[in-house]
């Protein structure tokens, strides 16, 4: 359960990313999060894991007040919420496994991943969470001779292979086609349902959004303007998030 | 300096109908008097003269002819100092090259946040890096007394210094994106640079190290100048005793080895990168 209550992040600068976030999210939902660049999603989706700090405000998750970890309880505390990238971030150099094996660092004494000491147990987790996302024959294969969809099923198995309760995808099939965006897509609906994983996505694509998640929440200028199942939203609401009408062609995504 | 400007500024080109264009002064009117000033002011304080360089480079083809044939015999004394050499420069490339590591880590801008700590690294390696090998092994001659260790010392803080530069050049410029990754999955900073950085940099690391070794081979190879062991040892007595073919056989065994090396560590490297 992720709570925010009255939640505000001014950057540095001056900018006004969130301006009053009030918020519950239940354990196993599927969140799509629109809004037009620079609304404030990727803000809002980083404040959850405290990569970024926010200003005033309270931020629940299970309970726990996240502003006030620090070092190793915050570290202890983000084992728990993978994270999924627009840009896969994965390691391009080096074979699928590797990458997998990445997430399991955090749990491992230092020495240990300095020498690429991982247990058995460590590379079960790995494997079944590659088998999960249906890539396991491209174990051994670098990362950087993976199709867009491909790198992006094996930064979701990196992250399953933290064992996480809650992931956070920040525009996750934002640069992929629609066909890959629907399987990635369908990959983050099974693991919500089979593992009963808290997804909250970026979405950039309404229709996407619409399809897969169940709820959605729009952000506009840092305010939450609505906030509902997917089958309530319509042309007005969309309207009143974007700022305007959405044409057909930018409802793309389905073919 | 505007004045000066305005006397070399070029004239304007007025097209057909009337409007002008006022080219930009061209930087080498006052970029090459100045050059050439320099150089006759230099040439006047260091007594450079093409008249002695003429008159006196005769001798240097004397010097060349008076070691060939190189004294083949002499190949039995060379070897060891040269194996001296080799290994100065292995273990002190191999020690330079793991030290750096940790202080390229530390002097990176984007790993290190604290602008103190790693102001306080940047300093301590400028410093250093302004030291060059030959000074350093000067210093530990002094320090350990005279001999190959005082040079493999030398070699080890000279390649530190250069390698820390080199380094954290490239961790600034990594991908940070697998970075944020394994933060975000709770990792602390230097696990996930070990983890997510140092994979994608891997390559370019030994590739600069076997860089360094090449470049150390040589510096080696004239510690001995310094009483700081190795080849330069009897390179440096065989010249004041004028024995040319001694000299002759102890160069071209260098030339042989510097090449040697240089094409197989080359050859690694392309593979590397």
């Amino acid at each position: 359960m992720i709570q925010f209550k009255d939640v505000t992040k001014t950057y540095p600068n001056g900018v006004s990313a969130l301006r009053g976030i009030t918020l519950d999210i239940e354990q196993g939902d599927f969140v799509a999060i629109i809004g037009l660049s620079g609304a404030g999603k990727s803000t809002l989706l980083r404040t959850i894991n405290q990569m970024i700090k926010i200003s005033t405000g309270t931020l629940l998750v299970n309970d726990i007040d996240v502003t006030s970890l620090k070092g190793k309880k915050l570290r202890r505390f983000r084992r728990d919420i993978g994270m999924v990238f627009q840009s896969f971030n994965l390691i391009k150099r080096t074979t699928v496994i590797k990458n997998v094996l990445a997430a399991r660092v955090a749990d491992m004494p230092f020495y240990k991943s300095m020498l690429g000491l991982y247990s058995k147990k460590d590379r079960m987790i790995a494997l079944e969470a590659l088998d999960k996302v249906g890539i396991l024959e491209k174990t051994y294969t670098r990362a950087d001779q993976l199709s867009g969809g491909q790198q992006q099923r094996v930064a979701l198995a990196r992250t399953l292979a933290q064992e996480p309760q809650i992931i956070l995808a920040d525009e996750p099939v934002a640069s992929l086609d629609p066909v890959t965006s629907h399987q990635v897509m369908s990959d983050f609906v099974k693991v919500n349902k089979d593992l009963n994983i808290t997804v909250i996505a970026n979405m950039h694509h309404v229709d996407i959004a619409l399809k897969y998640a169940r709820r959605v929440i729009g952000i506009k200028e840092g305010l939450i303007v609505f906030d509902g199942p997917s089958s309530d939203i319509n042309e007005d609401i969309l309207t009143e998030i974007y700022g305007r009408q959405l044409s057909e062609d930018e409802l793309m995504g389905e073919e | 300096m505007e004045k000066v400007k305005q006397l070399f500024r070029p004239k304007p080109i007025v097209l057909s109908n009337g409007k002008q264009v006022q080219p930009k002064l061209n930087p080498m009117y006052y970029i090459l008097p100045i050059l050439v000033f320099i150089t006759v002011y230099s040439m006047n304080i260091t007594r450079f003269s093409f008249a002695t360089l003429i008159a006196r480079g005769e001798q240097f083809w004397i010097i060349v002819s008076r070691m060939i044939p190189p004294n083949f015999a002499y190949f039995s004394n060379v070897v060891n100092p040269l194996i001296a050499t080799l290994m100065m420069s292995v273990v002190g490339t191999l020690v330079g090259v793991i030290l750096a590591l940790p202080m390229a880590y530390a002097s990176s801008t984007t790993m290190n946040q604290s602008n103190v700590f790693r102001g306080i690294t940047k300093a301590i390696s400028s410093v250093l890096r302004t030291l060059p090998v030959l000074v350093l092994a000067l210093i530990f001659r002094i320090i350990f007394g005279p001999g190959t260790f005082a040079g493999t010392v030398a070699i080890a803080l000279f390649t530190f210094t250069i390698m820390t530069k080199m380094f954290f050049e490239l961790i600034d410029t990594a991908d940070l994106g697998p970075f944020e990754a394994l933060l975000s999955s709770g990792a602390n900073r230097i696990q996930a640079f070990w983890a997510a950085i140092m994979p994608q940099l891997w390559g370019q690391y030994y590739s600069l190290a076997l860089y360094n070794f090449e470049m150390n081979i040589r510096n080696a190879a004239i510690l001995g100048y310094v009483g700081a062991g190795g080849i330069g040892i009897i390179l440096n007595e065989r010249l004041a005793w004028r024995v040319y073919p001694d000299v002759g056989m102890i160069l071209l065994v260098l030339m042989v080895t510097v090449l040697i090396i240089e094409n197989i560590s080359r050859t690694i490297r392309k593979k590397l990168l």
